[in-house]
Parts: structure tokens; sequence; C-alpha cells
């Protein structure tokens, strides 16, 4: 028992001259801490809702720790244990924690709810924006391609701007993307954005959000989806209004040029698809969607 | 007729130890093969760990020894198949064998006062099952094309035969069908045994809570394991034999089928498969901090009712593990509903273990020391579900290692912690030696704080916005500063597998050096603890009657009369007629 006891403090000691490296751990830590920069106009409402949830559960935690070590502090060996089953005190004590925790749920739950129907899930408004920016995704192991509709505002014609790994949009104007995948499910990962959607192969899901501020933005996969998916990655640049207008005109200008009829491969676009409502309602026929001459998905 | 005969103890080796019917062989057999597997999987964790703070870099030790092709570093290709295994042989290998297979044997007979399980040779066939689904596994390593690599939840079209081809992915989907196998048999053992072979007295409101944890754990596994077993069924046609069940996109040829329809039946078990995991945890934790707070579980019918809730509720929120695959949004606000409900149970459960040890008398050992560390990281994780709950942090958070963290923290570290304090427990009655406290204390000690560690760091990074099952999270630009915490991670992560060498030791060691464990070391009065330690192979020379519930510490009366704090369930005070309840009795002939 000696011996073992000996041992404990060893450890202990040993444990000790730790401590500079773990607070070395720490700073590191607080380094890494912290979201991503939020470049979108709703990003701050995830945000918010992280922020206020991180509160909130920081202090249910510091509660749960202090109650467990007063108990074991103040109620040890020497102190007589209670012999009761329940007390009107502990069972008035659980139903304010749990009354409490209902009620903070129930805040979150409302404010996501309202914030999905009203923002992350609200495609038709996000369609209905007179500068809407469409853009089809395709995924494939292991890269995003993205069809812009050119001035024509059909997809799958001879004006579209097709690209690779390399998102341009505008300043300011919400970008509401479609999405597919040829292979295996990828995932649509905008970290600064802070929305995320499935490509689904055999399917076409949905995603919007507007970008306010300009510069280069990873993109990721974020469902793991064979060896390279860890390099899955694209850029998407948020370009000034004038820009974005000028290189789309020119790229959309050059594919034109290039357009090879015989190419069916490289037609892998859709007819944009008619943001349904968001929910309960009956989806509007396809009729707005412009008739283009291959349906074809990827 | 005699329901539970007392059966002669068989002589011969092979009966006794290898092919035997008693639930407490089958249960150590249990324990040893989950044990086993828990070693390699968190070696499987270690390499991970490695790749992430040292990129590329020479594995060591490991490397030299297995990955002599490559110089010792992993490669892309291996990485998925590391990540895959772990995870599928941590959840099906480990933790299932040893909280359902080896307490759920050992402890559901000795506690409700019957001589074996209902259907002893079931219960063996369920081990050596089990046993062939290990072996499957093992042999998925050595495939031409190495071992599954799909990711645990197995999402056709990247498991079918073109996304991952090759035997290995094969295997570890035939593996899991044939555990799904072994658990449905012990399943359908443990609620029979529940239901019929209670003592008498033995009412539902009189078990202890880890029976019930037990027992619920197994409804949900008869209840939701075959569906996995179907899922994994037409995976398996998808791959060996052309049909396209889940098969879309560029390999789908004519329609083909839908990859989220294998979602849908992945999750209605994989949530449950969440509860599975720690209702045996839970129970556990009820009766622990009950016995080491010297006083009776708080709000017993409250736990009880809660995990009841649980249970029902487990199968209707499992929508919230796909709210960015593009299901109806309908769906997804009616799996946030209930996903918000299903934590009112767990709360109240969670104010009951707080309750409990209020105003106790607290014995601070081993056991009840890791009750408390799952306490403590079931709380950090079940918080941190918060996050993931609400859909729309989900959409940043999905995917993310915040997820991997979170689960850990609920799933693997609270049945990881549970398991050790469930073993520190009973261990004087498996084995009828005493384990060695000091180490059990520097155990304690350092397993929870480093466990603790390791999985915070995944949540930091992950709220930072690093994806998960990235070979190297630094490609991205985003995640640069976060080779930090990634590697101060792994050191943790390192230093909590180290640790597990003084346990290793302890309990191998205390086999032949411990103490002659006495009958009822711990002073409870449940029935296992009402037979000698190891028990014979009948359990109980005469099936008892049972009295009271299992938590009757610190009664006053009991402390008059017999002067100790606790009485057995079955022990009669002095001026107590030993009936059981009458609705009991009359149903007669149980001894």
């Amino acid at each position: 028992m000696t011996k073992a006891k000996r041992a404990l403090q060893a450890v202990a000691l040993s444990a000790l001259t730790l401590l500079p490296a773990v607070a070395r751990a720490g700073v590191v830590v607080a380094q890494g801490l912290g979201l991503p920069p939020d470049a979108s106009q709703d990003g701050h409402k995830i945000d918010g809702l992280i922020h206020e949830t991180l509160i909130f559960i920081g202090i249910m935690f510091a509660i749960m720790v202090a109650w467990m070590v007063t108990a074991c502090l103040i109620h040890g060996r020497k102190h007589r244990a209670e012999y009761a089953h329940t007390t009107p005190r502990g069972q008035k004590l659980l139903v304010a924690i749990v009354g409490v925790l209902v009620l903070a749920d129930a805040e979150l739950y409302l404010k996501s709810l309202f914030d999905m129907n009203d923002t992350f899930w609200n495609f038709e408004a996000a369609d209905q924006a007179k500068d809407v920016v469409r853009i089809e995704v395709n995924a494939h192991q292991w890269a995003w391609q993205a069809r812009y509709a050119g001035p024509d505002g059909r997809f799958n014609t001879a004006d579209d701007i097709v690209t690779l790994n390399d998102f341009r949009v505008p300043q300011g104007a919400p970008v509401l993307i479609q999405l597919t995948s040829t292979d295996v499910i990828h995932s649509f990962y905008l970290p600064n954005f802070r929305v995320k959607q499935d490509a689904m192969p055999g399917m076409v899901n949905r995603l919007w959000f507007k970008p306010m501020e300009t510069g280069e933005y990873e993109i990721g996969c974020a469902q793991h989806c064979g060896v390279n998916h860890y390099k899955m990655r694209a850029l998407l640049t948020v370009l000034p209004k004038e820009a974005y207008d000028r290189w789309a005109a020119e790229a959309s200008a050059n594919s034109a040029r290039g357009f090879d009829a015989d190419d069916v491969v490289a037609h892998w676009g859709w007819d944009w698809k008619d943001p349904k409502p968001v929910e309960g309602d009956v989806p509007r026929a396809a009729e707005q969607a412009p008739k283009s001459q291959n349906g074809k998905e990827g | 007729m005699d329901l539970q005969p007392i059966h002669p103890e068989p002589k011969s080796f092979l009966r006794r130890y290898v092919f035997s019917l008693d639930h407490k062989v089958i249960a150590k057999q249990f324990l040893w093969a989950g044990l086993l597997f828990l070693l390699f999987g968190g070696t499987l964790a270690m390499m991970i760990r490695w790749q992430w703070a040292y990129p590329m870099k020479p594995v060591p030790i490991l490397g030299p020894l297995l990955l002599s092709k490559t110089g010792g570093a992993i490669t892309p290709a291996l990485y998925p198949a590391i990540f895959t295994m772990h995870g599928l042989i941590m959840i099906f290998f480990a933790i299932t064998p040893i909280l359902i297979g080896a307490f759920g044997n050992y402890t559901i007979p000795l506690m409700i006062g019957a001589r074996d399980m209902a259907f002893p040779t079931l219960n063996m066939l369920s081990f050596w099952t089990f046993l062939v689904s290990q072996g499957l596994m093992i042999a998925a390593f050595f495939q031409k094309m190495g071992a599954a690599a799909a990711g645990w939840t197995t999402y056709p079209p990247l498991s079918d035969s073109v996304g991952t081809p090759g035997w290995g992915q094969t295997l570890a989907v035939l593996a899991i069908f044939v555990t799904g196998v072994s658990t449905i048999m012990g399943g359908i053992n443990y609620v029979t045994t529940v239901i019929r072979f209670r003592a008498p007295g033995m009412t539902y409101m009189r078990m202890p809570l880890t029976v019930w944890g037990l027992w619920l754990t197994s409804i949900l596994n008869i209840l939701f394991v075959p569906v996995l077993g179907s899922g994994g069924l037409l995976l398996l046609l998808d791959r060996l034999f052309g049909t396209q069940f889940f098969i879309a996109g560029a390999s789908a040829v004519n329609g083909g089928g839908d990859p989220l329809v294998f979602q849908h039946l992945f999750w209605i078990f994989g949530h449950p498969e969440v509860y599975i995991l720690i209702l045996p945890a839970w129970g556990i934790l009820c009766d622990l901090l009950s016995f080491f707070a010297r006083k009776p579980a708080y709000f017993y019918k409250g736990s009880v009712y809660a995990m009841v809730a649980v249970t029902l509720l487990s199968a209707v929120v499992y929508g919230h593990h796909m709210y960015v695959t593009g299901m109806s949004p309908l769906l997804g606000k009616g799996f946030m509903t209930f996903t918000v409900m299903i934590s009112v149970p767990a709360e109240i459960l969670f104010v009951n273990w707080l309750l409990t040890i209020t105003k106790g008398s607290i014995r601070l050992e081993p056991p009840m020391l890791f009750a408390l560390g799952t306490v403590f990281v079931f709380g950090l994780g079940g918080l941190t579900g918060l996050f993931l709950a609400i859909m729309s942090m989900d959409l940043y958070l999905h995917d993310t290692m915040f997820v991997v963290g979170h689960f850990h923290l609920t799933m693997a570290s609270a049945s990881f912690l549970a398991s050790l304090a469930g073993i520190y427990f009973w261990y004087p009655k498996m084995f009828g030696r005493e384990m060695n406290k000091t180490l059990g204390y520097a155990h304690f000690w350092l397993s929870t704080v480093f466990i603790t560690l390791v999985f915070t760091g995944q949540l930091v990074a992950g709220y930072s916005g690093q994806q998960r099952r990235l070979f190297e999270p630094y490609q991205y630009q985003f995640l640069h500063h976060l080779l930090g915490v990634n590697q101060w991670t792994s050191y943790f992560a390192f230093a909590l597998y180290f640790t597990q060498i003084l346990f290793v030791y302890n309990f191998v060691a205390s086999m032949f050096l411990g103490e002659k464990a006495a009958e009822n070391p711990w002073q409870v009065g449940t029935l296992d603890w009402a037979t000698p330690s190891p028990p014979p192979h009948h359990n109980f020379d005469v099936v008892p009657l049972v009295l009271r519930g299992p938590h009757e510490l610190s009664d006053p009366e009991v402390i008059r009369s017999l002067g100790r704090d606790w009485i057995g369930q079955a022990e009669a005070l002095p001026d107590e007629r030993p009936v059981a309840e009458p609705a009991r009795a009359a149903e007669g002939g149980r001894a």
C-alpha cells in the first residue's frame, strides 16, 4: 500500500511539472477558438443563437459542477445520509430546473423556427428578388462544378458560364443554389456564410445566402465522399457588383464562342426548379420555369 | 412446474469455460471480447489523432509495424478505413458487448433473483455469433483493397461496390448484420428473463435501475436492430448482386434507387442505438450514486418513467441526423420538435442524480468516482446537444468536429466511464477478488481529466468550423490556425490511451494478487450482493423472496434494529412477516 502511495505521489508531482505545458495548451486553444468571420447577411442570426446557447449551457454546466462538488464536500462520509425517496423541496427544485431548461429550449426552438421559415428556408423570397444570382452546382469526386444561366436566363444553353471550384458572386445580392451530385453524397459547406446542404445523387437540393463582404472565401465538403474528401475545396469570390457584371459578361461571351453542341456530357444542367413555398402549400405548376432544350440531370 | 431447477455444474473444461451456458461465464466472455476490441478501436483512434497532429509523418511504434509500405505514414486511402473501422469497432464490438453483453448477462439474473437466463443455449449462441462477427471485422482488415472505408454510417452510394470496391467493406457490413443477429438473440433473452424470471416479490418497481436500463435497451434492440439488418442486407444485395436499392447518379443503370432511403433506415436504428448504449449506463449510474451516497435513489419512479419515455421517443427523433440532406422542411421541423421534447426526460433523470447525491453520506470509492465522472461528461455532452438539435445552428455545425465531440462525450465517454464504474463495482463479485483502490483513484482522475480535454478539444475545433473525417484539415486556409488545438487534443488523447495501462494492470493482476472479496464489500442490498463472491453456478440455493426496493439505505428503522445502514432486498426485519406483495404471491410457483 505504501509503495502504491509513493507511486501516486510521484504521478502527482510529475503532473505538477506539466502545469506550464497545460497553461500553454490553454493559450493555444484560446487562439483557435471562435467562429470564422461572418460574411453573410443572415449568418448573425445563427451566431446569435450559438452565443446565446453557449452562455446558457455555460451557466447550467457551472451549476451542475458546483452542485456535485458541494455535495461531495459537505455530504461526505461523516455526514448522516437523509432517508427519503423524494422530498417536497427536491420535487420543487426538479420542476424548477426542468422548467428553466424547457423554457430555454422553447425560446431557442421558436427563434430557430422563425429563422428557418423567414430566412434559411425562404427560397421563394430569394428567388423573387430582382438581383438574385442563380447557380446550379454539380458535385462529383472531388470537385464542385458551377453553372450560371448567362444573359438568356436559361440553363443548359450556349451562353451558360461553367466553372470548376471557382464561384463568383456579387456583393449584396441573394445567391440561390440548386445542387446535385453525380456520384456519391457530398455536402456543400460555406463556413463564412453559416450554411450547408448535402448534394445527393438523384435529387436537387437548395441553398441560399446573401454575401455582404467582398473577398475570397473557402467552400468545403462536409460529407465523407471518398479518398480525397479532404481536398474537395473550392473558392467563392464575392465581387463588387460592377466587377461581377464585367466578369459574367466576359465569361458568358467566351462560353458562347466555345460552345460545342455535340458535347452532350458537358450539358449537365437542368431546367431551374421552381422554388416551392416552404411548407404546407400545394406546389405551383412549373410553368414559370423557362423551357430549355435539354432537361438532363447530372 | 419448477421454472428454475438447479442444474448440476458441468465438469469438463470445455463446457465450463468455453461453451458454457452459465450467464456469469458468458458475461465474462463478452467482457474479454469487448475489452480486447476496445483496445483495437482505441489504437485506431490514436492513429487518427496522430495524423491530425503530425499530418503525413510516420506513425511511431505502429507505423514501422503495420505500414512499412508507406514508410510508416498514413495514406489518404488508408485514412478513411481507419476512422470507419474505429467507429464500427467501438460501437458494435466494444461498448455493446461490455455494457449489454457483459453487464446485461452478469447483473440481470443476479439482480432479479434468477438462477440463469431464460434461454441459456440462446445465450451461448448469442456470444458465439458475436465472436463470428468480430472475426469478420478482423478479416476485413486483410482484404486486398483495404478495410471498410465508407464511414461508420456506411452511406450509399459511397458504400456501394463502385464507391468502395473490395471485400473489406462487404465483410464489415456482413459483420454488422451478424452482430445484429447476436444482439437480437441476447435481447430476446434479456426481455424474457426480466418478464418471467423475477423472484417472487420482485415487482417492476422494485427492480434495480440497472436492470431497468438493460431491459429497456433490450427492447430497443429487438425493435430496431432488425431495421439496421434490413438496411444492411439491401446494401449487401446492392454490393454483391447488382440490385439498386440505394444507388443513384452515375453508377445507377436504368433509374436506380434512392440513397436517402438508406439514411432513413440507418437512423431509425441509429438514433435508438444512442439510447441503447446509454440506457444501461444511466441505470448503473442511478444505482451506484444511490449506493455510494448511502441513501435511496431520488424519485425512483420518476427515473423509471423518464427512461421509459426516452425509450418511446427515441425512434421519432432520428431525423435530426438528416437536417441538411434535403428532406422536407416540414419533416425537419417535426424532428426538431421531438428532439427538443426528448431532452425533458433526460433532464429529469439528470436532476434525480444530483438530488440523489445531495444530503447523502458520500463514499468516494472508485466506482462512485467513475459514476460521478460519467455524470460530469454526460452533462457536458448533453448540453452541447442543444446546438445540434436546433436546426439553424445545425446548418453551421452539422458534420463538423463539434458533432464528433458531442457524441463522443455523450455516447463514448459516458458509456466508457460508466462501464469502468460497473467493472470496479462488480469486479469483486465477478472474480472474487478486490481491485487495487489506489490504482483505481489514479486511473479515475487521469481518465476523466483527459477524456474531457480530448473531446472538448474536438468541440473547439468544430466550433471553429473544422469538418469531420478530413485526412489533412490544413488543406483549408480557414483551418490553418487549428493545428495547435488539434495537436493538444492529440496529446491529451495519447495520455488518455496510456493511462489505461493502469487499468489493464489492475484488472489482470487483481485476479491473482487482489485480496479475497467479501460477499458484500459495498454494503448494499440488491440480490447480486446476497450471493457468495463469486456466486455458485446456480446463483441462489433458495430463490429469494423479495420484500423491498433496491435502495433501502440509511433507513432509521433498519439502523435501529440491525445496527447497519443497509438491508437486503430479501432480508426481513426481526419483526417483519416475509410475504411478497399479494398480487405477485398469487402467481406462485416461481421458486
